[in-house]
């Protein structure tokens, strides 16, 4: 277990050393991990580069609607699939696992003219309307793997006692479904903070960009620069690492067994 | 880094000195332009307005490139410009942004590309010819060198405007030849004294020659000894690698990896041939002007530029960028106010002094923005002297596909010794259907 953590953390140790680099020397010859003489200026050098508060504060706000968004919307989907019956069911499964088949590229541009025509495809929140439509197919199957093992006559003696479908969602379903809803919190976080594609596309103005396709510009900074930008990865990786950090307890509490 | 921290002073002198005579020279002749137009439609207001209204410029650069950018904006907007949107794309998303842009129909105003792929964004219909565009703005095209403005000439009609003019040279390590007591590179050298000399720096760790497999690399060789890429540069239909002249070359190519005096593939696969340049570890390399801002901030490394070695006859190989005003543009009247600044004396003189580009305007070319020999390379001259050699390589839709089978089958040659007859009948394969697509 701990040599399985040591060679996760090893990209995370060479990112932090490297940042402390120097910059503007030749390239090293090997892994040259340890910094002669730790370059903290690195980090106030990354501004410069690129509008790292407007960006983090981007992904911030993106993270924050896309979240809940996505979870209630894959949520509510699964759901759907679970309570269907014969063939409508198995149609919808099929149907999500098509719409998993479909190349990501394939969407770039019926998206873009659905936004523009809507007048939505040039807002810091852009991206986030990806999560109105469940983000990806994957969670919506995840939810209904879940949903699958709670009793079907649990779901059928809350609607004869007359709650409405919302209500069996919000009350019944969604409880006995917690781990899958903090795997697909966690997996969509992680997401919605580090995609560079959907912004690339979606989004015209540099302004409303998140901050992970300003640390994809970075990364073809010349190889004497090289500190600077993984100064930056650093900036940007350890938000989620703190999310995480703070979240791991009731993370792991959801999804062990009592 | 600021656009001004890459500058020295007296470089940000020149961006000034000559701000105020262009702009009071400009003046009339915008004016007849703005007079002219508004004696069509609208009157004044209505033309200043259109000329004034903002728009959206794509660049593919990296950060360093992008702060240089910046600076040519905001004296754009000094210089009584109107708004721009500045959006800079790191180089392997730049097309993808554009392609996904045009087909949704959110084109940027103007864009900067390559001459080796505009082609299937004019034959998509998403370029606006420029040339009218830019008479109308006074600029007159016989100041700028010919080379890229035929490049750029598609339809019989100029379609964008060239920035810059680069060509392909020999980047050489002065500390490096004078270790092995080598003589500095001089015009007109042959390939055999390419090959010597590579042969003769090649000690211990350090490699005397790195050539990346792509046809842009191998394009003036191939000239040079009498071959061609394809059939017809206008209209290709099939290439012409395996044919004696190209042949010839790519043999000799060939041989001088076999000597050793080129990184193997495991060192290449370690470190890119610039990085092995700055580091000591590759004596020369071939590159375009691109290289120079990344070399210079590598202290201690003394570095010039040397011209290509001739095999028969001497040539070089076209690098250009141009900008391209969007079909779909609104506001091609600012669209092309700012790209008339921009490949003007201003504007050229502010990408000049970024390093990245030998500009395409004759006065600034010839100026010390250019050739100041107080920054390396100290022979910026030989940019310019193999401008009447250049030739550029085929201008057809195809053209990238054609580019990356041709470099996928050359890197087998190159790296994993397999034989060139095997390589030049896949590339026939691969990139013929590509070429009769058009």
């Amino acid at each position: 277990m701990v040599a399985l953590s040591v060679v996760f953390l090893a990209p995370l140790a060479v990112m932090v050393l490297g940042s402390l680099q120097r910059p503007l020397q030749p390239p090293p010859d090997g892994l040259d991990l340890w910094p002669d003489a730790v370059d903290w200026s690195n980090y106030s050098a990354v501004p410069r580069f690129m509008p790292l508060g407007r960006l983090l504060l981007n992904s911030l706000l993106l993270v924050v609607v896309a979240v809940p968004l996505t979870v209630v919307v894959t949520s509510m989907a699964g759901l759907a699939i679970v309570t269907a019956r014969g063939r409508p069911r198995r149609w919808l499964v099929g149907v999500s696992v098509l719409m998993m088949l479909v190349p990501a590229a394939a969407l770039w541009v019926p998206r873009v003219v659905l936004l523009r025509g809507l007048g939505l495809a040039d807002t810091p929140l852009t991206v986030a309307l990806l999560a109105l439509a469940g983000t990806t197919p994957f969670y919506v199957l995840l939810f209904a793997l879940a949903y699958s093992r709670i009793p079907t006559s649990l779901f059928e003696a809350a609607t004869l006692e007359g709650l409405s479908p919302f209500a069996v969602w919000r009350r019944i379903a969604l409880p006995l479904a917690r781990p899958a809803a903090v795997a697909v919190a966690a997996l969509s976080g992680l997401y919605y903070w580090s995609t560079f594609m959907d912004p690339l596309t979606l989004v015209s103005s540099p302004g409303n960009w998140p901050v992970a396709l300003g640390l994809r510009g970075l990364s073809e900074m010349e190889a004497a620069l090289y500190p600077i930008y993984l100064a930056a990865a650093v900036v940007v990786t350890a938000p989620a690492l703190l999310a995480f950090g703070i979240g791991q307890r009731s993370f792991f509490s959801s999804v062990e067994r009592p | 880094m600021s656009a001004r921290g890459l500058w020295t002073s007296r470089e940000w002198r020149l961006v000034s000195e000559h701000q105020t005579p262009l702009t009071s020279g400009r003046r009339p002749l915008i004016v007849l332009a703005l007079l002219a137009v508004s004696a069509c439609s609208g009157g004044p207001d209505a033309s200043d307005a259109r000329a004034a209204a903002p728009i959206t410029v794509q660049i593919r650069a990296d950060p360093e490139e992008a702060a240089v950018y910046r600076s040519l904006v905001t004296a754009y907007r000094d210089a009584g410009g109107g708004e721009v949107e500045l959006v800079t794309v790191g180089r392997n998303d730049h097309l993808t942004r554009l392609s996904t842009a045009f087909a949704s129909g959110d084109a940027p105003d103007v864009f900067l590309i390559n001459y080796r792929e505009y082609a299937p964004l004019v034959e998509r219909g998403a370029v606006h010819a420029i040339g009218p565009l830019l008479e109308q703005e006074g600029l007159d095209t016989a100041d700028y060198y010919e080379e890229p403005l035929r490049a750029f000439t598609y339809d019989d009609a100029l379609q964008c405007m060239p920035q810059n003019i680069s060509s392909l040279v020999v980047y050489w390590n002065r500390g490096l030849f004078e270790q092995a007591g080598v003589a500095a590179p001089k015009a007109g050298w042959t390939w055999d004294d390419f090959v010597r000399t590579a042969q003769a720096l090649t000690t211990g760790d350090v490699q005397g020659v790195g050539i990346d497999p792509s046809i842009t690399r191998l394009a003036p060789f191939i000239w040079s000894s009498g071959g061609t890429i394809v059939d017809d540069d206008t209209t290709p239909t099939r290439t012409t690698l395996h044919e004696p002249g190209a042949r010839a070359a790519l043999d000799a190519v060939v041989d001088l990896i076999g000597t050793g005096a080129t990184p193997n593939k495991e060192q290449l696969a370690a470190q890119g041939l610039p990085e092995q340049f700055m580091t000591a570890r590759v004596a020369m390399f071939l590159s375009s002007r691109v290289e120079v801002p990344a070399l210079r901030e590598q202290r201690g490394l003394d570095f010039d530029v040397a011209a290509l070695p001739v095999m028969d006859e001497p040539t070089s190989v076209l690098h250009s960028d141009a900008y391209c005003v969007a079909t779909a543009s609104e506001n091609k009247q600012a669209a092309a106010k700012f790209v008339a600044y921009a490949v003007g004396r201003q504007g050229q003189t502010i990408t000049a002094l970024g390093g990245r580009t030998v500009p395409s305007l004759r006065s600034v070319a010839t100026s010390p923005a250019f050739l100041s020999p107080t920054r390396a390379p100290a022979s910026s001259q030989v940019f310019l002297d193999a401008i009447p050699l250049l030739r550029h390589t085929p201008v057809t839709p195809s053209w990238p596909e054609v580019e990356d089978v041709i470099g996928t089958q050359l890197q087998r040659a190159f790296e994993d010794g397999v034989p060139l007859d095997e390589v030049l009948e896949e590339i026939r394969t691969q990139a013929d259907p590509l070429l009769r697509q058009r």
